[in-house]
């Protein structure tokens, strides 16, 4: 028996039908939606004993900070943790589907994960997109080879690094590493030039602000400084107290009780079944 | 199944109503490795025999009991191939469910999903049925749970339950033994004693295994050492 079937391309992936569209809307002047974006300044180093991560915590819309406290160091396995930059919606679903691929790798394998293999799923997904997934990714762990620390770019293309940065703020903050880095740093030394390398960030670039978060990892385990560092603290209430002006006079005060009123049917028929 | 000779479903009905093919599933199961659950009042222990086909195969090479989650652990009796893939598509499961509740799964949700994919495997083109009968051990909010699955596809939880060659006798053991308030030592050294009434040969931490999950909701395999020291209480 034959059957005729029609060939349908594989469903998944974007879809660019409202492309054209958008640019006949842009040509009549209406601006696209704004999106949230982590300006961020993101930054990574290998010291003596593993690997430090170190994130911002501001992320922006346009030119409102949209969240002031919001976590940009993701979970990727127990030894293996991403800082994101970029569009967070990206950032976020893009470390959650590999950390899911990363967990079952685990089970299949027996294994603690690899900070390569997450690596290498990263960059394939990323470069499928072919930059359209806007997630520009720190990402460190410790396993069996060693500590390591890579960054990856949207495009799919990535480094291998002593220390890195990235984001809006990763000139800034370079310019601490590249004057303050050497090999061999404590565990302390590390934290404090990571906390440097993001402050630097914070004060000098309008995407990055708000508090220093800090991951350390090492062969024995991680530590997850949440807000190491409050450089920025908001003080909510009014040290005086709040007092309303009392020029107001009342003349009238009437008050009307609402009363209820419910009628009583004697002898109704009940609902049908 | 689409375009081929084998797109109707090799699971048919029989006059008498029967599924001829899970019954022979069935069989398959029973002639399969003893293996058996215990719910106990603070967790829940699972056992099977590993006996190897000869002595020169590596015997830390083979794993019966298998995590499905931290919180979820599964044995079987049966073909240990069809295991296999049962573990990677529930484990594939579990996975999705967390990804998209950001939850553990629930074992009874677990379960149900399992036994959806085997209950497909009975009524698809071209597939057979699983020759596998899972016990699945969990320990979520609802306490701790047994749950068996058979190749058609049905579940039911047990207090205790086993599968396999012996059957008949662990089981009379079992339901002579169990109690409602038993702790999770106590069901471990219940659940060595119901596999040593059908052992042919010496029992020791090399030829059976055993899984435990208790109020820490980590499910973990002793240990053949672990195994040696229970099989040393018992004695």
């Amino acid at each position: 028996m034959s059957k005729s079937v029609i060939e349908m391309p594989p469903k998944g992936g974007f879809s660019f039908d409202l492309c054209k569209r958008n640019e006949m809307l842009a040509k009549k002047g209406v601006s696209p939606p704004s999106f949230r974006k982590t300006g961020t300044t993101i930054v990574g180093l290998i010291f003596q004993d593993g690997v430090i991560l170190g994130a911002d915590t501001r992320a922006t819309e346009g030119p409102i900070v949209c969240d002031k406290n919001c976590e940009k160091i993701h979970y990727m396995a127990p030894n293996i943790y991403c800082c994101g930059a970029g569009t967070a919606a990206d950032t976020e679903a893009v470390t959650d589907m590999v950390s899911s691929q990363l967990q079952l790798h685990r089970y299949h394998t027996g294994r603690e994960s690899r900070v390569v293999t997450a690596l290498t799923l990263l960059k394939r997904h990323l470069f499928n997109y072919q930059g359209y997934v806007s997630a520009a990714l720190v990402l460190g762990g410790v396993d069996v080879t060693g500590p390591h620390l890579h960054t990856i770019y949207p495009h799919g293309s990535t480094d291998t690094l002593p220390f890195a940065t990235m984001g809006s703020g990763s000139l800034a903050a370079m310019a601490v590493f590249e004057s303050k880095y050497k090999e061999g740093l404590t565990r302390d030394e590390g934290i404090k030039l990571v906390t440097e390398a993001i402050c630097s960030g914070i004060f000098n670039d309008l995407g990055s602000g708000s508090n220093v978060d800090i991951c350390v990892i090492t062969k024995g385990g991680k530590e997850y400084l949440r807000n190491h560092l409050q450089p920025n603290p908001r003080t909510y209430t009014s040290s005086k107290g709040y007092s309303f002006p009392k020029k107001t006079e009342v003349l009238l005060t009437k008050i009307t009780p609402l009363k209820e009123k419910v009628e009583i049917i004697e002898g109704g028929d009940a609902m049908e079944e | 199944m689409g375009d081929s000779q084998y797109s109707f479903s090799l699971t048919t009905f029989s006059p008498s109503g029967k599924l001829v093919q899970i019954e022979h599933a069935l069989t398959a199961v029973g002639s399969g490795q003893t293996s058996l659950g215990i719910k106990a009042a603070n967790g829940v222990v699972i056992a099977t025999e590993k006996k190897l086909p000869s002595i020169l195969v590596d015997e830390t090479s083979v794993q019966k009991i298998q995590c499905l989650t931290p919180n979820i652990g599964v044995v079987y009796s049966g073909m240990g191939p069809d295991f296999r893939v049962l573990v990677r598509k529930s484990r594939k499961q579990a996975e999705q469910y967390h990804r998209l509740y950001k939850e553990p799964i629930p074992v009874t949700q677990l379960v149900r999903e399992t036994a959806a994919v085997m209950q497909e495997f009975t009524q698809s083109g071209g597939v057979r049925p699983f020759g596998v009968s899972l016990l699945v051990a969990g320990y979520d909010d609802n306490g701790p749970q047994l749950y068996q699955v058979d190749p058609s596809g049905s579940y039911f939880s047990w207090k205790a339950s086993a599968m396999g060659k012996n059957v008949s006798n662990a089981k009379t053991f079992l339901e002579k033994r169990y109690t409602d308030d038993m702790e999770l030592d106590d069901a471990v050294h219940t659940a060595i004693l119901t596999l040593k009434e059908g052992f042919e040969g010496q029992i020791s931490g090399k030829n059976i295994e055993i899984g435990i999950i208790g109020a820490d909701k980590k499910f973990r395999v002793l240990t053949p050492a672990e195994v040696d020291d229970y099989l040393a209480e018992v004695e």
